[in-house]
């Protein structure tokens, strides 16, 4: 599992880079091999055109470091780099001669996998920014595609389950903030250590090694959360979610599901695979509202955003 | 699964803690045929009765009786009462009840909240849940709170848990899809429920136990820890090298005194515990030795003593042989124990391993290696040759054959194979063994269930090719005679002290060398060469056979020889081997880059 999750990297960025040009300028670190392509630079700098121009581009949003001065180093060179929020509350799109997506570094000065960091000063107030690379994290490739709702929002109680070594664990931990919590469980003892050392320096995540197919052995620990995220990249992932939404979801909450096909079952067309999991997701009391592939980060991925136990307005 | 009897009892019903109710009696099923539930007899009978579905809300949706929930917390265990267990029924809608803090406490009220006192405490009950046990404190909270009163039921969220709690305490707990409902409205109103215990205090409690039971996890688990292994093995050879130096000393010692009876007891240890026994020869005939000798043995050495023609030695000389005969019995001792822990470290830190190649040549591939990671680096024809590297390089510089194996020879499974077969079993082993190697050094559960079933696999496909070879001597006569030839070398090489010595530097040496002998024997060439061989092949094993039995000391002398002896051959074979035949050469070549590509690595 764990190597599923991770070996396939190189090539993945190496795909990328040979198309090069398409949406999503990430030069930063291209998942290695994809930085190495050089293909990335996207013309005209608008590497975030949401899917469906409707949704509103997150340009002009809120005022919010709008403007941000002498950003050192990093991006672009040294030029000066532009802080925008984006669409989705606590995640933010640095603008320099490539653009980026960033989240707000809790931990100011510390890297957590290599990533880069820059640094904007805003009256007084320095706040640091930590690349997100939509390579090696399948929630910043959701974002970079366009979805509607990530629902992780500032504040917010998130279960990640399937932690691995706190990649994507630190930007959700950078998102919710001080007031959120995030809950990783991941079951690999090798990663558990890595883990535990981002939650370390990180109070808002609360470290659990254990297996996510027993929620029982973890209830102390867990409060009722508002959002599940899952990405175990195991066949029975959904049956993992569901329990873990019987005790720990709250009604009404909602869960964001990365599948991969082959994980699941890789002799059907991943498609099928999708559509199966979804139905199996109905019957769990988990509606599903939005899917996403996550071409071209992701071979044969698929996110599932959903509710759990919707409130029964709609009835009436 | 859960197997305690879910109790469907009639119930004096106590509204709070109070004024006793009118016990009401169901009118449903068997409950109505037996009194009333006061006595808690006709209640033992009853949960004989009821099945121990978890399906308990349904069977006494009208009966009222009495139920406590126990909801664990990071800063506690907090046991409720049921106030209102009607709404419990209502599965469904039950999440509407818990909506408010105020709606909640209708139907929930606070029993008890046991504070855990600090993190040990905390850590100590967690990790306690998480294995299903129950705790120490939670014991003492049980029966302080719950078992006061007596015949309640325990609403639980652990099925594992209620098995032991019913036994421990005689308590009946409660685990079913609607209990687990209740814990989860009770969990979205913690904060209401649990007076005293803000969210903040929560989350801080939950913080500081998650990382100490995620360090405790990490920490306890079978931490692989390979130095073990390597420093283990290196002193075993070590201490072997030292044992064997020791008995020489001490059988070229004792023997001026009594040379027969080195001649007669063979076995080292009985050798030296029948001198330290003994002492001076004229004591035999007075000693008890059934100890250490079998019958025949024993009487062989008292007709020896007297007949002995060794020299008289003095009380001091004796005195110093004891000595050093104490020596080795303690070194012995202590090696036993040593191989014991090996054994023990290896099945914990490389079940599959061990299971494939046993524990010695197992502790061999890592301490090569360095340590379990890096030998799960190493491709499998790298593990197969480990250990050879000498015999390789030669090999390859000489532009003859690699060898087939390395420290993997001595693995049960190439023991057992005739040598026709014993490269293609160390190969196969060798590729199974690889991966077992990377399954120990990477996966994530331990146990020997893969390494077992490749070795029967193996097995299997060693009983195949030797029953082949069989049934194709049947075939011909002129493969009987080649058959009968490898299996007499077989048998000289299983005499190798190796099999029962772990030393390795003298007996595996040795053996690199025979077996580049052996593969180019097993080369499909053509008869020119092989004619030749049996030819050249004797002298030098009579030789093997010789410095098996000789003496360390005299062990260099006898290398040099033979590679002085060897030196002029090997050419000579070689041209032979180019003249008949050129394809195998290509093929050869081929080979040795290979080779030398894993080397690089
Ligand atoms: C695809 S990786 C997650 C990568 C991570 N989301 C990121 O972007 O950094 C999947 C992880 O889930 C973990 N996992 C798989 N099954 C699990 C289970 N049953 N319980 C907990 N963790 C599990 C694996 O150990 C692996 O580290």
């Amino acid at each position: 599992m764990y190597e599923q999750c991770f070996s396939p990297r190189g090539d993945r960025g190496g795909r990328g880079g040979g198309r090069g040009g398409f949406r999503g300028g990430f030069g930063d670190r291209g998942g290695r091999g994809g930085g190495r392509g050089g293909g990335f630079k996207s013309p005209d700098g608008g590497g975030f055109r949401g899917r469906g121009g409707g949704r509103g581009t997150p340009r002009g949003r809120g005022g919010r470091g709008g403007r941000g001065g002498g950003g050192r180093g990093g991006f672009g060179g040294g030029k000066r780099v532009l802080i925008e929020p984006h669409r989705h509350e606590g995640v933010f799109i640095c603008r320099g001669k490539e653009d980026a997506l960033v989240t707000k570094n809790m931990v100011v000065g510390e890297s957590v996998y290599g990533e880069k960091r820059m640094s904007v000063e805003e009256g007084e107030m320095k706040i640091e920014y930590r690349a997100w690379n939509p390579f090696r994290s399948k929630l910043a490739a959701a974002i970079l595609g366009g979805i509607d709702q990530i629902h992780i929002k500032p504040g917010a109680k998130v279960m990640y389950l399937g932690a691995a070594s706190g990649t994507t664990v630190s930007h959700v931990s950078d998102i919710v903030g001080p007031e959120g919590l995030v809950y990783a469980v991941e079951f690999s003892h090798r990663s558990g250590r890595d883990l535990l050392n981002v939650a370390k320096k990180r109070t808002n995540i609360i470290p659990i090694i254990e297996d996510a197919r027993h929620p029982h052995k973890y209830r102390m620990l867990v409060g009722m959360v508002d959002v599940i995220f899952a990405d175990v990249a195991q066949p029975d992932q959904t049956r993992i979610v569901a329990l873990n939404a019987h005790n720990f979801l709250k009604n009404g909450g909602h869960f964001v599901i990365s599948i991969k096909a082959n994980c699941i079952d890789s002799t059907a067309a991943p498609e099928a695979v999708f559509a199966s999991e979804v139905k199996k997701m109905s019957a769990e009391n988990m509606k599903p509202q939005e899917q996403l592939t996550l071409e071209p980060y992701e071979r044969d991925h698929a996110v599932v955003v959903g509710i759990y136990r919707p409130p029964p307005k709609q009835k009436k | 699964m859960f197997s305690v009897g879910t109790i469907v009892r009639n119930r004096v019903f106590s509204a709070h803690g109070g004024e006793p109710g009118n016990p009401t009696v169901s009118a449903r099923g068997s409950l109505s045929l037996l009194p009333r539930a006061e006595d808690s007899q006709s209640e033992e009978k009853l949960s004989l009765l009821c099945s121990p579905t978890g399906s308990a809300f349904r069977h006494i949706h009208r009966t009222v009786f009495k139920m406590l929930v126990l909801f664990e917390t990071a800063a506690g265990y907090a046991i409720f009462k049921v106030l209102d267990e009607s709404k419990l029924q209502q599965v469904d809608s039950l999440y509407k009840e818990f909506e408010t803090a105020e709606k909640a406490n209708k139907i929930l009220k606070l029993k008890h909240f046991e504070k855990f006192q600090d993190t040990t405490e905390a850590l100590a009950a967690a990790t306690a849940l998480v294995e299903g046990k129950i705790g120490k404190s939670l014991k003492k909270v049980l029966k302080k709170v719950v078992a006061k009163e007596a015949h309640e039921q325990l609403a639980i969220s652990d099925a594992k848990l209620g098995g032991v709690i019913k036994e421990k305490l005689d308590l009946s707990c409660v685990y079913s899809p609607a209990v687990a409902e209740l814990m989860r409205c009770i969990r979205s109103q913690m904060e209401g429920l649990i007076s005293g215990l803000p969210a903040r205090d929560f989350s801080a409690m939950s913080l500081g136990l998650a990382h100490s039971l995620s360090r405790y996890k990490l920490k306890f688990s079978p931490d692989k820890v390979d130095t073990m292994i390597v420093q283990a093995i290196s002193l075993l050879d070590d201490l072997d090298k030292e044992l064997n130096n020791y008995i020489m000393r001490c059988r070229e010692w004792y023997g001026w005194h009594f040379p027969e009876l080195g001649k007669v007891i063979t076995d080292n240890l009985a050798y030296c515990k029948t001198v330290r026994k003994v002492g001076d020869r004229t004591n035999v005939s007075s000693t008890d030795l059934s100890e250490y000798l079998p019958e025949e043995i024993e009487a062989e050495v008292k007709l020896a003593a007297e007949i002995s023609m060794g020299t008289e030695v003095s009380e001091q000389d004796i005195g110093n042989i004891r000595h050093l005969c104490d020596q080795v019995i303690e070194i012995s001792e202590y090696r036993t124990q040593l191989y014991d822990y090996l054994k023990n470290r290896m099945m914990a830190i490389a079940p599959n391993l061990t299971v494939m190649v046993g524990e010695l040549v197992g502790a061999r591939l890592i301490s090569h290696a360095g340590s379990l990671l890096n030998l799960a680096k190493h491709p499998a024809s790298t593990v197969q040759i480990l250990g050879a590297e000498k015999a390789l390089f030669r090999a390859l510089k000489t532009r003859k054959d690699t060898p087939k194996y390395g420290l993997i020879y001595h693995a049960s499974l190439v023991g057992q194979t005739t040598a026709k077969n014993k490269g293609k079993i160390s190969r196969m082993l060798a590729a199974k063994a690889s991966l077992a190697i990377r399954y120990d050094a990477l996966g994530e559960d331990t146990n020997a269930e893969m390494g077992v079933e490749n070795r029967a696999k193996l097995e299997a496909r060693l009983r195949q090719l030797e029953d082949r070879g069989i049934r194709r001597i049947s075939g011909t006569g002129k493969a009987m005679a080649k058959a009968d030839k490898y299996q007499h070398k077989s048998e000289i090489r299983i005499y190798d002290p190796s099999a029962d010595s772990t030393i390795p530097s003298t007996s595996k040496k040795r053996k690199f060398e025979e077996l580049e002998g052996e593969t180019s024997e097993q080369d499909p060439v053509t008869p020119v060469v092989k004619s030749k061989k049996p030819k050249k092949e004797p002298p030098a094993e009579e030789q093997e056979a010789e410095t098996a039995q000789t003496e360390s000391g005299k062990k260099k002398k006898k290398k040099k020889d033979k590679r002085a002896e060897e030196e002029p051959e090997e050419p000579k074979e070689e041209e032979e081997e180019m003249a008949v035949s050129e394809p195998t050469e290509k093929k050869k070549k081929k080979k040795k880059k290979k080779v030398k590509e894993e080397e690089d690595e």
